[in-house]
């Protein structure tokens, strides 16, 4: 048994009231809450003001080492510093205690997650960004498909808390049910952050942010 | 004579259903129609000791019969506690069920009216004497626990209900019956004294469970675990203590007994939340051959107060949500892989860091006057001589005295990709190493 689709102006007519909702949808989820990022010229360009909160980030790093956890620092300072915890979910370096503490990072919020595969990471990630007590959870999974990213995503939602997901830029290529995509690439004076995707808010711009702490000789 | 208040809780298919748990789950096997009676002896005395543990979270003063499977609390301190006999009569019952056993319960001033009441079809509960005395009268008399013999003399007597017995003459009962038969009259009317041993709690908690058929699946452990620790739950409530840490024992026909040890970083005493780390730590487990009985095993306790204590505050609440976190965590990925982060007072940057269990990290007393990267490679890596410094040199110098000596000029670098490196030369050899990013 199938239902006949309607044809010709009343199936416009449907579609129009279709995209409607898909519209409405998206725009009463980007009154969501939001955390400052510490870079004024991101914020205004993100929804809410900052990184969303209750949702996954991904940041795809044109390679390892142009500042791309720096940017995150005022955020994962501001949580930790209001209590909350900040898991790192099987990291591919070691993150560094002195050069945590001297950014301001107060260590005893830091809980290091080591796993033995993909599917603990990913279990990892997710029990993490649902416990309250937690603000933010790093993840870098060498591979996700979007089934798993929007489970993270409802877990996100669940505990209150931000996810970040570090993915290799390839993966800018495909698309992804993450709230917010953000491309990173080296610049002499920074980081320049290009704008993937933003639900809710505009998607394309780049900027130039200086996360490098003064490198002094 | 004691103007006590008993609660009696038959339990007329115990054994049965003790196994039948196990049964449901062990793949394809049918509850057991007959086992031998040793084994149901031993089943059912094991039941029954879980059960007494599990009561004595109401009352100090509990004791069972395995005759028939009875089970006796004494509620007359117990009553007011929590919230009258009623409402500790439904929760009795709640959690029976949950357990997973048939049950009739019974309330009367002496245990064996209490016995009795519990064959009654209704009115079961009664609390002062004379109500028992009238409850008991218009019951039949084949329900009282004499022998065949009395009974069949009485009936032939012409004699249907108790109350008929009860108005004849103590004396003539006695002489005609035996004095065994008058006193246990009287001590069903809570008229003489009617005493019962006090079960006492062991100071070490241990259960066994054991399966009709053997189980090769952690999963099939689950539902017997379930029933485990719920009346694990009620030794910790009736000893107001809490565990740190319990022992699930695997007992295999050949193989020898394999285990895992489940730790907590507070002291708790849930069920729910026990099994919940009990499940993520048995996924991780491989069982070296089927299992025939599952063992539960607590040694040590701890003080229920800190779990007692009301979590009112948010700050509470998230330390305990963050510990319930650590430990899921710690039971799945297995101990050590949750960590802390802390700073280490020693020149080489690769040993001014440590980990530490998590949550106990402290600042550092001397931080580094010059940048440090956020993010280190587990061991320098050598690299060619870099094109770009940026920065530098930093000269670290020190190690000497343990053999481990190290004089290093450190440069920020940058690579072809436009990365921050952390980069050194080591001035005893010449060569150049990457040790660190400027993620």
């Amino acid at each position: 048994m199938s239902i006949p689709l309607p044809t010709g102006p009343q199936r416009a007519q449907l579609l129009e009231q279709l995209a409607q909702l898909c519209r409405n949808g998206e725009s009463s989820r980007a009154q969501r809450a939001a955390a400052p990022s510490g870079f004024p010229e991101l914020d205004a360009n993100l929804p809410g003001g900052g990184w969303p909160i209750g949702a996954i980030a991904e940041l795809m790093s044109d390679a390892t080492g142009i500042g791309e956890l720096s940017l995150l620092v005022p955020v994962l300072s501001r949580l930790a510093r209001a209590g909350r915890h900040i898991a790192w979910i099987a990291p591919p370096y070691l993150p560094y205690a002195p050069g945590l503490a001297q950014r301001g990072l107060p260590l005893e919020h830091m809980l290091l997650i080591q796993t033995r595969s993909l599917q603990e990471s990913l279990w990892a990630t997710e029990q993490a960004l649902r416990c309250p007590a937690v603000g933010a959870v790093l993840g870098w999974p060498a591979y996700i498909v979007d089934k798993n990213v929007r489970r993270l995503q409802l877990a996100a939602e669940a505990g209150g808390s931000l996810g970040i997901l570090y993915r290799p830029p390839e993966a800018a290529r495909a698309s992804s049910p993450a709230a917010l995509r953000l491309r990173l690439h080296a610049a002499p004076d920074g980081l320049a952050v290009e704008i993937h995707k933003s639900r809710g808010g505009r998607a394309g711009l780049t900027l130039r942010l200086a996360v490098a702490p003064t490198v002094a000789a | 004579m004691s103007a006590g208040l008993w609660l009696c809780i038959r339990l007329p298919r115990l054994a049965h259903e003790a196994l039948a748990a196990a049964a449901d789950h062990a793949a394809g096997a049918e509850a057991p129609a007959a086992r031998h009676v040793i084994e149901r002896a031993a089943v059912e005395r094991a039941a029954m000791e879980r059960l007494a543990a599990w009561a004595y979270q109401w009352t100090s003063l509990v004791s069972y019969g395995l005759d028939e499977p009875l089970l006796w609390l004494e509620l007359a301190a117990s009553r007011t506690l929590f919230g009258g006999h009623a409402a500790l009569l439904a929760k009795l019952e709640a959690e029976l069920t949950q357990l997973g056993y048939s049950h009739a319960c019974a309330l009367a001033p002496s245990p064996t009216g209490a016995a009795l009441l519990t064959q009654a079809d209704q009115q079961r509960c009664v609390t002062t004497r004379s109500q028992l005395r009238s409850r008991l009268e218009m019951l039949p008399l084949s329900l009282l626990a004499l022998p065949q013999a009395v009974l069949a003399a009485l009936h032939s007597a012409g004699l249907r209900r108790i109350g008929q017995l009860l108005a004849l003459p103590a004396a003539a009962i006695a002489r005609r019956f035996g004095p065994g038969s008058s006193l246990y009259l009287r001590q069903l009317c809570a008229t003489a004294s009617d005493p019962r041993p006090a079960w006492r709690m062991p100071a070490t908690y241990r259960a066994r469970f054991e399966f009709d058929s053997e189980v090769r699946d952690t999963t099939a452990l689950l539902f017997p675990l379930r029933r485990l620790l719920l009346e694990f739950q009620g030794y910790l409530r009736g000893r107001d203590c809490a565990v740190l840490r319990f022992t699930l024992e695997f007992e295999h026909y050949r193989h020898a007994a394999s285990g895992v040890t489940i730790g907590m970083s507070a002291p708790c005493r849930d069920a729910a939340q026990l099994l919940l780390l009990a499940r993520e730590r048995l996924q991780s487990v491989v069982l070296p051959a089927p299992v025939s009985a599952l063992r539960l095993q607590a040694l040590e306790f701890t003080a229920a107060s800190v779990v007692q204590a009301d979590f009112f505050g948010s700050n509470a609440q998230q330390l305990q949500q963050l510990q319930l976190l650590l430990d899921r965590l710690q039971a799945r990925l297995g101990d050590g892989q949750v960590r802390g982060l802390a700073p280490a007072a020693d020149h080489r940057p690769e040993r001014a860091w440590r980990l530490v269990m998590p949550e106990q990290s402290t600042a550092s007393p001397q931080t580094p006057a010059a940048a440090r990267p956020c993010t280190l490679l587990q061991s320098p890596r050598r690299i060619e001589p870099p094109a770009l410094l940026l920065s530098g040199p930093e000269r670290i110098e020190s190690g000497w005295w343990d053999g481990a000596d190290a004089t290093r000029d450190y440069y920020v670098a940058r690579a072809g990709d436009g990365a921050r490196l952390w980069v050194f030369q080591d001035l005893a050899e010449g060569a150049w190493y990457l040790q660190g990013l400027w993620t």
